[in-house]
């Protein structure tokens, strides 16, 4: 059986994981040319490599069209419900490194921890005839972390794609769900992250789609062992 | 075509309705998501079945009928009291069993009488179910939002607490954990380091300088003061969580509020119960339980055998338009829940009624009651 690692396509992401790849004795070429996104590990035909786009690799993974892939934690828990279920987290990498936040206005002086948080979004609308709004990308993350982890129901998500960190001052929405790697663009939208408000902290991982077929094959575990000891 | 699944009990349901002295009313199926998650939560979203019209116009598929029945009334403005009924299709994304079901059940709207509809509620939801159901025993459980917050605000406990609490009342896990955290607050690390220096310079003391301040600062970084928060609401919060930030919650109310919520017993004896907790933890629970005490009487008055009924202190909702009673019916000795309903006195305010219009309600779950059926069969 062929194995398949789904690499970035392109950027930074790209050259690290092939980098982890190439100390870990998998040295990746494109085939064809360097834009190619097709891929293949010198000396090996029993690995192929894809190039997706970041967000697509989790899909790939959950769908199974890819064994392997590297990507941001984030984007699995992110992409997929029940990702433990789905996909196993082999190695972290080390690289691309950044915390989902909850951040609100540096000027809300008496919100500092998401208990503070739920007392303000428990009487939002009370006071301003709507709900708490929270501008992020990451539904899926901030429902399990404010509903679940901290009983926070009273609250509207507005999608925000772009520049989600101007969302408060804008008045597009009150506070943010963000990813933040050295926090100054928090700081320069005059945001703060709240002292419990981490998430997650994510990632570049060495992310296998849980499949039957992978129990005993030596190639998966060849793979996941070199991986874990380039680290 | 017949509609999937509609059971064959269904035109003897709305005979029952009927002569329940209701009026029937149906809604789309298809319906404004915003009110479900305005007034549910965000929790919803993963739950109901939503799509977007070409407008981009958020709209999902009918995932429950009281927001529905009551638009209708605030549209139709045709004046309260008024009893409606409904029968239809609900949709919703569940793990186990059908994404699409029936409900039927009663909405009460604007009967003055408070004890009177609650008892009517509680009395027509057994017996509708009673008909489908023939010599079938039903266990009632019965609980009561107002009367955990009389307890709450008899405790003298800090607004601010007290609205904590209440929000996390219904919620077993949450509320456990909140008080435990109140009894035992973070000795450091809420205030940030912007506080200290404000605390330092004086401008915490007065409040008049700290929301000149505020608006100072949001002026300055572009944040508009009336957008979102106000200078003088965070202030005014800024205060109050300073004030409590040394206080904490004492081993008596602690254990008092927790006895309170072990209390499950039989709703005849229920009254005499709270008023005997009250006494003995010297609280004064006045109208919430004059309230409790005239709904159980009006109940005994529609003939419903209170010995079916369990009243447990801790049941209730967290949703916030939920504002008095509760109830769910199962099978004697099964968990599965027939009907659920409870008051919700808020609901139509905050969906845009004009005047305050308080309401009652419950809503049948028809495959649940199929299957009891079923089994019987």
């Amino acid at each position: 059986m062929t194995i398949t690692i789904g690499l970035p396509s392109k950027g930074r992401m790209k050259e690290d994981s092939s980098a982890v790849l190439a100390r870990a004795g998998f040295t990746v070429t494109a085939v064809g040319n360097d834009r190619s996104y097709r891929g293949r590990v010198e000396g090996r035909d029993d690995i192929e490599i894809a190039f997706l786009s970041a967000s697509e690799i989790s899909r790939e993974i959950a769908n199974g069209t890819v064994d392997f892939g590297v990507t941001g934690e984030d984007l699995v828990r992110e992409g997929l419900a029940e990702a433990d279920a789905r996909v196993e987290f082999c190695a972290r990498l080390g690289f691309g490194h950044a915390d989902v936040v909850v951040a609100v206005p540096e000027i809300w002086l008496d919100v500092d921890t998401m208990a503070d948080l739920g007392d303000v979004a428990a009487d939002f609308r009370a006071r301003h005839g709507r709900r708490l709004t929270i501008a992020t990308k990451y539904w899926r993350l901030t429902q399990q972390f404010f509903s679940g982890n901290h009983g926070i129901q009273l609250y509207r998500i507005v999608e925000s794609l772009g520049a989600t960190e101007g969302a408060p001052a804008s008045g597009s929405a009150d506070i943010i769900v963000d990813i933040t790697s050295t926090g100054s663009t928090l700081t320069a939208n005059h945001l703060k992250i709240l002292s419990d408000g981490v998430i997650l902290k994510s990632e570049a991982c060495l992310v296998r789609a849980r499949k039957a077929e992978h129990a005993g094959d030596p190639v998966v575990a060849e793979i996941i062992q070199a991986v874990r000891g380039a680290l | 075509m017949p509609l999937v699944n509609l059971p064959a009990f269904a035109p003897d349901l709305i005979a029952d309705l009927e002569k329940l002295g209701t009026e029937r009313v149906d809604t789309p199926v298809i319906q404004p998501a915003e009110p479900f998650l305005d007034m549910a939560g965000e929790d919803l979203r993963r739950r109901i079945f939503m799509t977007e019209s070409e407008t981009g116009k958020s709209l999902c598929l009918r995932p429950e009928f009281t927001i529905p029945v009551c638009l209708r009334h605030i549209e139709t403005a045709t004046g309260t009291p008024k009893r409606y009924a409904y029968l239809g299709e609900v949709f919703r994304q569940r793990r186990e069993g059908s994404n699409e079901f029936y409900q039927a059940g009663i909405e009460d709207l604007g009967e003055p009488d408070v004890a009177r509809a609650d008892a009517r509620a509680v009395h027509d939801a057994l017996a509708v179910l009673k008909n489908r159901l023939p010599g079938r025993k039903l266990s009632v459980v019965l609980g009561d939002q107002s009367v955990f917050e009389a307890v709450v605000a008899a405790c003298g406990l800090p607004a601010g607490w007290q609205k904590r609490l209440v929000h996390a009342f219904g919620n077993q896990a949450q509320l456990q954990k909140l008080m435990a955290a109140l009894s035992n607050p973070a000795p450091s690390g809420t205030f940030g380091p912007e506080v200290e220096r404000l605390a330092i310079f004086g401008t915490l003391d007065d409040e008049a300088r700290l929301i000149a301040h505020i608006d100072e600062t949001m002026e300055a970084t572009g944040y508009s003061t009336n957008a979102s928060r106000s200078p003088a609401d965070i202030a005014r919060r800024l205060r109050e969580k300073m004030e409590l930030a040394n206080t904490r919650l004492d081993g008596r109310t602690l254990a008092l509020l927790k006895e309170f919520l072990a209390l499950e017993l039989s709703l005849a004896d229920a009254p005499r119960a709270l008023a005997a907790f009250a006494d003995k933890a010297g609280l004064s629970l006045g109208a919430a339980l004059a309230r409790f005490e005239s709904r159980v009487a009006a109940l005994s008055e529609t003939g419903v055998d209170l010995a079916d009924i369990t009243y447990r202190a801790a049941f209730g909702r967290p949703l916030d338009y939920y504002t008095g009673l509760v109830f769910e019916i199962a099978p004697e000795g099964d968990a599965l829940v027939l009907a659920g309903g409870g008051r919700f006195d808020r609901l139509l305010t905050l969906l845009g009624a004009k005047e305050r219009i308080p309401a009652v309600g419950f809503s049948l779950w028809l495959d649940r009651i199929a299957s009891v059926k079923g089994q019987a069969a």
